[in-house]
């Protein structure tokens, strides 16, 4: 069927106003980030690439990147590992508490991040732990293991469950169906969840804010030096941040490619 | 020739919670035989199928294959195995991946697993280029073969099939049957299958067992169960059937209900006490109805009107209302149609010998 003329204008002017909201502000703070002068001002009158050569030099550049890739790779390795098990536990068996552990791990997604932050700080306090990245690790992992579990949960409802009874029946132990079956065919949303894991914790800044303590991350500095003090390195390290995101992406959809791949042959 | 037996359930017994899924099943099943248990859904077949492989624990009995117990072994350590329903092939593997799938698991060295996996192909007549095809690019009827294959890969002391065919379309069904049947004749293997269909247990099995709420109607030759089932459920269960409610008369003979049924002066020996109180049901299958034409004669007539006619293939099937308004069913090979048309006075015959007597109402 065709779309009828009103339609597809509607379709375009629809078009036409999420590219203006959405990604012309991107656009703008890449051009931001090529601009010579000192201040961010519009229209930009010369442009230089100085900054991102200035953003390479820096030390606590690298600090910073150095830091929130820490916190993101362990929180994506811990969040995909917990993700699968919690999502067989959310999606594939049947136990007593299942209807629970469901509602339960939603729980912290639901929570504003500003309190769940402020939570964890205080919690954190109270146990005599001293505020690090580490501790920014656990925060992450309150918030985006959940996501992950979800995220594969997904992949494991639509698992014809009769897939393991063959494998049992054909004569393989527990950790043999698990080898051999549920983990290969889990794989692309285990794959989805650790890019989404990744994502959501080198962008984050709510949970960070409250729980690196000394430590700062990529958007911290980014938020410090908007508020006070501002920075040409802030459209440049945005940017640079949003490569870095870019990278991770191409790797997850390699990945994901190559296990579809691998399972096509 | 009694053949050993190969599996026997003594007593078995299988509850959910409050309901009683099985009520103590006893079955003796002889090794290289066919035997299909056919059944309505909710009348344990699967769950019988499902205590056989050891997916599900039974609450009372014993299962012993060869006189050994296998009832407390989990199911990947017996030596038996099952096609399923959905057939359960794994999509991320290729066809041979499937097919070696139970040798990777015994540690079999990859360049034997792909002999074994050729063999299989073979024998099930599937090309040799389908080693490395994928899953999702066979039709319904291959992945029905290399289901079959992955379990004979196995080596199974018993094969067990859980519906493998009902989702298949009419044609294909008809066709795999026959193979399976085939199957079974060249490999020797033990098939125990389970299945609704009636039709289709007749077409494969050596024996029969027809389940109804939890425990067997009937145990039986597909002949046997076809000709003289024991219970009207047996009866009804195989497409259109008469049934008429007789009683006994004095002198011996039969009286129907509801019905100008008279049976008499022929004799028949139905091996039932035929005494003025017994009542009984008489079956006759459509087919053994006949339209009567002026001056021909049967031992039961039955006088009526052409109410309906359905064409069914290679038969066509009629429906006929008695004065007393009792539906009859009559079914007739096409070159034996029926001439008439639809509210003629028509005069229906059969004889004693194609009746069967079922004991009870």
């Amino acid at each position: 069927m065709r779309a009828s003329r009103s339609t597809r204008v509607a379709l375009l002017v629809y078009g036409i106003v999420v590219i203006f909201l959405l990604y012309l502000p991107l656009i703008s703070v890449g051009f931001a980030s090529i601009s010579k002068a000192r201040y961010l001002s519009f229209p930009i009158r010369t442009y230089a690439t100085k900054w991102y050569g200035e953003a390479l030099a820096s030390s606590t550049v690298i600090e910073l990147f150095n830091t929130s890739l820490k916190i993101a790779v362990i929180v994506t390795a811990v969040s995909m590992i917990v993700g699968f098990f919690g999502a067989l536990a959310f999606a594939r068996y049947q136990w007593r508490y299942r209807p629970l552990f469901q509602k339960l791990i939603l729980l912290p997604i639901f929570f504003p991040q500003t309190v769940l932050g402020l939570a964890l700080l205080i919690w954190f306090n109270t146990i005599g732990i001293v505020p690090t990245w580490k501790t920014a690790v656990v925060a992450h992992l309150v918030w985006i293991a959940p996501i992950a579990t979800l995220v594969i949960a997904i992949r494991a409802y639509g698992f014809d469950p009769a897939l393991e009874e063959a494998a049992r029946d054909l004569g393989a132990s527990t950790f043999a169906i698990l080898r051999e079956v549920t983990l290969p065919l889990l794989m692309p949303g285990i794959i989805s969840a650790g890019l989404f894991a990744f994502l959501l914790s080198w962008g984050n800044f709510p949970l960070s804010l409250f729980t690196t303590g000394a430590d700062s991350t990529l958007p911290e500095w980014l938020y410090a030096k908007m508020v006070s003090g501002y920075s040409p390195l802030v459209p440049t390290l945005g940017i640079l941040s949003v490569l870095g995101s870019f990278v991770i992406i191409a790797v997850a959809f390699t990945l994901r490619w190559m296990v579809k791949g691998r399972q096509a042959e | 020739m009694a053949a050993p037996i190969i599996l026997r359930l003594k007593g078995v017994k299988k509850k959910f919670g409050d309901f009683t899924a099985l009520h103590g099943i006893d079955l003796e099943i002889e090794e290289g035989e066919f035997f299909t248990i056919v059944g309505p859904s909710g009348s344990g077949k699967s769950t019988i199928i499902r205590l056989l492989v050891g997916m599900d624990d039974l609450t009372e009995g014993e299962i012993s294959l060869r006189g050994n117990r296998i009832d407390q072994v989990p199911a990947n350590l017996r030596p038996t195995c099952m096609v399923f329903q959905s057939l359960a092939l794994f999509p991320h593997r290729s066809v041979g991946e499937n097919i070696e799938f139970p040798l990777k698991i015994r540690g079999v060295a990859p360049a034997q697993r792909k002999e074994r996996a050729i063999e299989l192909l073979d024998l099930l007549r599937l090309p040799r280029e389908f080693y490395g095809k994928r899953i999702q690019q066979c039709s319904g009827g291959e992945k029905q073969r290399v289901a079959l294959a992955r379990a004979l890969a196995f080596d199974p002391e018993i094969l067990f099939f859980d519906e493998p065919l009902s989702a298949l379309d009419y044609r294909l069904r008809k066709t795999l049957e026959k193979e399976l049947k085939d199957l079974h004749e060249r490999t020797g293997k033990t098939f125990v299958y389970i299945t609704h269909s009636l039709e289709e247990a007749m077409v494969m099995s050596d024996r029969i067992a027809i389940m109804r709420a939890g425990r067997f109607e009937q145990i039986a030759t597909a002949d046997e169960i076809y000709a003289r089932p024991v219970s009207r459920f047996v009866a009804e269960f195989m497409g259109e059937v008469n049934l008429f409610d007789v009683h006994g008369t004095p002198n011996g003979g039969l009286v129907g209900k509801g019905i100008e049924l008279h049976v008499n002066g022929v004799a028949r020996d139905y091996g039932l006490d035929l005494g003025p109180e017994a009542r009984f049901t008489m079956m006759v299958r459509p087919e053994s109805l006949r339209f009567l034409p002026a001056g021909e004669t049967a031992d039961i007539i039955l006088q009526g009107v052409l109410t309906a006619q359905y064409a069914l293939g290679s038969r066509i099937q009629y429906n006929v209302e008695t004065a007393s308004g009792v539906q009859i069913t009559v079914e007739k090979l096409r070159e034996d149609a029926f001439g008439g048309g639809i509210g003629d006075a028509v005069v229906l015959g059969f004889d004693i010998d194609s009746t069967h007597l079922i004991g009870g109402e």
